[in-house]
């Protein structure tokens, strides 16, 4: 019986991602903001995302499993997720490894810096791309079948 | 007065001369030199706009060219057509492409044209996350946010007027600097702030879609946890904020929106089918 729910939950933990609360944020029952909280989570605390769903992710901690908003946490170990540090360090570390000093063969294709700096038109290519384009009532019938709606959303003032 | 017009003339694009090596001298050239060097922040046009882009373009597909599936090639633009159509430039050429390359990368070009690399589209998990990046890149489009960099750059790095003869004749020398120059952007990115209202104003375009609003913000989680030593995402780093940075810009000026929009469909099953991992 022990081994069947071992078993059961291996699907769960194939998952898990480790993250951290990047800041202090609500435990909660279930994926919404008036759900009952579980615990409350300081900033660093670290966990393990079983799920997503959209804005939430649901967690394993110390203090017990849960749903926590999706951008109160950063995915990776408690040193890769400092706030404000993370970005910093990554830019001195692109910098660091950039590929500025490269060498680079011409003719060999690719989409790093100096590549796209040195490419040379390909107009084949740009005929195969217009001929993929797609006219506006198409793209409207892809949508229905989607089932996805059209919504009036204002742009943030 | 025609001779002395001539004189003014030859001063002003004494510069654009040597450096474009134009071999006939023609009064009325100068004429409209002089003319040009008044009105040097011109606006440019949307047809000019779109034989920029389209050149542009041409030149990304030469350094990528495009995944050969022409389904998910008409997917993509399916998704990104629809979004389009939800804009203050509804009717432009709008274009979408899939490049093939293991990069982690997405492109707008003006006038209508966007690429996302297949190393992006892989790491997606749903179609409103695919959403979400393409919101992105059509406001860059929509703000003319790479035409007005090209625009500015060009004017300080091309002499004179020549701004005004790259986009008159399209076989000219001017012509190619000004492309090579456009192309050359996309290697050194955007201002930042482009880049955070592309990230707001690209969850509303999302949203409007219909699709969960969190696209976006998932995938920007997803790049935050790849390593900044992964040379596929090293450019992708190089020209934009972090994600984190990204994600916190996010959280203090779009939760309402986010949350309002949060329910709408992801359309898992349909992206996965879609693209073949």
């Amino acid at each position: 019986m022990k081994f069947l729910a071992i078993l059961l939950i291996l699907p769960a933990i194939a998952l898990a991602e480790p993250a951290t609360v990047i800041r202090a944020t609500d435990l909660k029952q279930a994926p919404a903001s008036d759900s009952d909280t579980v615990a409350a989570l300081a900033e660093q605390t670290a966990v393990e995302v079983l799920e997503r769903k959209s804005g939430w992710m649901r967690v394993k901690s110390v203090s017990g499993d849960g749903w926590v908003r999706m951008l109160a946490l950063r995915l990776g170990g408690a040193t890769a997720a400092k706030p404000g540090a993370s970005g910093l360090s990554q830019m001195f570390n692109v910098a660091r490894t950039g590929t500025s000093g490269t060498q680079v063969t011409t003719g060999v294709r690719g989409l790093d810096a100096e590549q796209i700096a040195n490419a040379q038109p390909n107009p084949a290519e740009l005929a195969k791309l217009e001929k993929f384009a797609a006219d506006r009532d198409a793209a409207a019938g892809f949508a229905t079948q989607g089932k996805l709606s059209a919504t009036a959303v204002d742009y943030p003032k | 007065m025609k001779a002395l017009l001539f004189v003014a003339g030859l001063a002003f694009a004494a510069t654009a001369q040597a450096q474009f090596r134009m071999p006939s001298f023609d009064i009325n050239k100068m004429v409209e030199t002089v003319k040009n060097v008044g009105k040097a922040v011109k606006e440019i046009d949307e047809p000019e706009e779109i034989a920029i882009g389209k050149d542009v373009a041409s030149r990304l597909l030469g350094a990528a060219p495009l995944v050969a599936d022409a389904r998910m090639q008409r997917y993509v633009n399916h998704v990104g057509r629809w979004l389009a159509a939800q804009t203050e430039r509804p009717d432009l050429p709008w274009q979408f492409g899939v490049l093939d390359s293991p990069n982690v990368n997405a492109f707008a070009v003006p006038g209508g044209t966007i690429f996302i690399t297949r190393g992006l589209l892989e790491r997606m998990r749903n179609e409103a996350e695919l959403a979400g990046v393409l919101g992105h890149e059509i406001v860059h489009v929509l703000r003319k946010h790479h035409l007005k960099a090209i625009q500015k750059g060009a004017q300080s790095s091309l002499a004179g007027d020549a701004m005004s003869m790259a986009l008159k004749d399209r076989a000219g020398p001017a012509r190619d600097k000004l492309i090579a120059f456009g192309t050359e952007m996309y290697s050194r990115g955007l201002d930042k702030g482009d880049e955070l209202e592309a990230d707001r104003l690209g969850i509303v375009i999302a949203a409007r879609g219909g699709y969960d609003a969190y696209g976006l913000p998932s995938v920007l989680q997803t790049l935050q946890a790849i390593s900044a030593q992964d040379s596929a995402i090293a450019l992708m780093f190089k020209t934009h904020p972090a994600p984190g940075e990204r994600l916190d810009a996010l959280s203090e000026k779009m939760q309402p929106v986010l949350d309002t929009y949060s329910a709408q469909p992801q359309l898992a099953d349909r992206f996965l089918r879609q693209i073949k991992k």
